[in-house]
């Protein structure tokens, strides 16, 4: 394999720990961009477009003052959830459309303790919403699981092997941030935030850094003994019949969901189908979301969730490894950081080098899953090609 | 009237009490709060109609602690919040009464006290058991 002009590669990456952290927001995303460029032996000056993105206050184009000022065009996202995939996109697009070779993205976020508050305002809602307590992501989360279990016949129980699970990955993880074991039962008996869902069920808002290196084209195979092909990077918003945090009403009839619109989307440019991928990673903001999004992107069908937990399926053994690093429950959830999070763990699952458990067998397809406010999904497929 | 509520917009008539919602004049589609255009099939052509009084649990959970400012309470004790199925809508508020629901069971409308963000005492609407 040499490469095709137009195909683009990720040739590197690194991510700082993630968790609680004392400095900057920008020490997390020059120190994950510093790695990302050792990572694939190259250095900033080699750079010839960027993209960047987080939920916090500073600018991440003035990284350039850090990293040097090279003069390249740096473009800054700010998407929720979506941020690390679309600057992603946007990179790759950026080496297609300019004809140039390399490109830097990263994320990063250092959020406060506790769960994050949203003003009614910027979503268009009245005071009266904030005023009455509903203006809550944590009850959002625990309407739209309670309403699935019971269509689909799932056990509460299941909520606890989703935990469970990820904090399994986490423990052997050196980056995660909660690396502590919790059992199937711990999870489920642990405080109750919003029925079903317990304290151990839900991700928290922290600090982390994550940059990848794409390379266009032949030189992706120089920088890189086994670089990953980012087959697909689709982005969706929400259509009528979607069931989105902050809803003083919801539409009876038809559900939809960003996220099946972007996953299909997804495995249809890159020519893949869902039953072909063989590690993953899906939005878990909470247990409830991960058993949603696993039926949504196409990774199960809707109601398997439940004997595909208790038979192991997605654990790294299992017919396909889910959130091997933990995920967001694990690792906390910093905004601008999380999907490249994603992206990076399963682009070392592919290049055999995972920084915890180790999906054995040389899988060769990969795929990736954020959802977010206000009703937005983006999904990616990556391949490994040759041997 | 005489009675204070937490945002008039919300009700369409309060003895007896009634939401009132936005009704899309080309899908028919019915929306809550009422707004001045259809997200659901983009039409800018509304009629403001009052909801249903009854509807079914649609979906449910208790909030077992006390949500961030700007929510006020006197003291705070767990709440149920729900989704109820109207039939043209289904509307999200307070479940009064207890903090175990079933989905599928009949409830309505009713007021129940709250507070404006300024701490303003106030009633705003939820629904209560059937039964
Ligand atoms: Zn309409």
């Amino acid at each position: 394999m040499s490469g095709a002009a137009n195909d683009v590669y990720l040739v590197g990456g690194s991510r700082t720990s993630f968790g609680r952290f004392e400095g900057d927001d920008q020490d997390l995303a020059e120190q994950a961009v510093r790695g990302a460029l050792g990572d694939c032996g190259l250095a900033w000056g080699d750079v010839e477009f960027a993209a960047g993105g987080t939920n916090g206050e500073t600018k991440p184009d003035n990284l350039v003052s850090r990293m040097g000022l090279t003069g390249i065009p740096f473009v800054t996202v700010k998407n929720g959830c979506a941020t690390g995939a679309v600057a992603l996109g946007t990179a790759r697009n950026g080496l297609i459309a300019e004809q140039r070779e390399i490109a830097c993205v990263v994320g990063y976020d250092n959020h406060a303790r506790g769960a994050f508050s949203a003003s009614p305002a910027r979503y268009g809602i009245g005071a009266w919403y904030g005023a009455t307590g509903m203006m809550v992501t944590t009850s959002y989360f625990a309407l739209k699981i309670q309403r699935y279990l019971h269509e689909h016949d799932i056990d509460p129980r299941t909520l606890g092997y989703v935990s469970a699970k990820a904090f399994d990955y986490a423990a052997s993880h050196p980056l995660a941030w909660r690396r502590t074991p919790v059992t199937i039962d711990e999870a489920l008996d642990s405080d109750m935030v919003n029925d079903p869902l317990t304290r151990l069920m839900f991700c928290s808002p922290d600090a982390g850094g994550v940059a990848l290196i794409l390379a266009r084209g032949p030189r992706a195979f120089d920088l890189c003994d086994k670089p990953i092909r980012l087959a697909a990077v689709e982005l969706r918003g929400r259509r009528p019949g979607s069931f989105e945090v902050f809803s003083p009403w919801l539409s009876p009839g038809v559900r939809t969901s960003p996220s099946v619109d972007a996953a299909a989307a997804a495995f249809h440019a890159a020519g893949v189908r869902p039953q072909d991928v063989q590690v993953a990673q899906v939005q878990d903001t909470e247990s409830g979301a991960e058993i949603i999004h696993l039926a949504e992107t196409g990774l199960c069908l809707a109601g398997e969730q439940a004997a595909g937990y208790l038979d192991g399926d997605y654990r790294v053994d299992g017919r396909i490894p889910v959130n091997t690093d933990g995920g967001c429950i694990a690792n906390g959830e910093p905004v601008g950081a999380s999907g490249l999070r994603q992206v990076h763990e399963v682009m070392t699952q592919l290049q055999g080098r995972a920084l915890g458990q180790q999906v054995p067998g040389d899988p060769s397809i990969g795929f990736t899953h954020v959802y977010g406010a206000p009703g937005i999904s983006a999904c990616t497929v990556l391949v490994a090609e040759g041997a | 009237m005489g009675i204070q509520v937490v945002d008039a917009s919300l009700f369409s008539s309060l003895d007896p009490v009634a939401l009132q919602g936005s009704a899309c004049v080309a899908c028919a589609a019915h929306v809550f709060p009422a707004q001045a255009t259809c997200p659901m099939c983009a039409g800018t052509e509304v009629s403001v109609v009052a909801l249903p009084t009854t509807g079914t649990v649609w979906s449910w959970t208790t909030q077992h602690h006390a949500p961030k400012p700007p929510f006020r309470t006197d003291e705070f004790a767990p709440f149920s919040i729900g989704y109820v199925d109207l039939g043209p809508v289904i509307v999200e508020g307070w479940l009064l009464g207890r903090i175990e629901w079933v989905i599928g069971e009949p409830v309505r409308l009713a007021l129940a006290k709250a507070w404006t963000q300024d701490g303003e005492p106030v009633f705003t609407y939820g629904f209560e058991s059937v039964a």
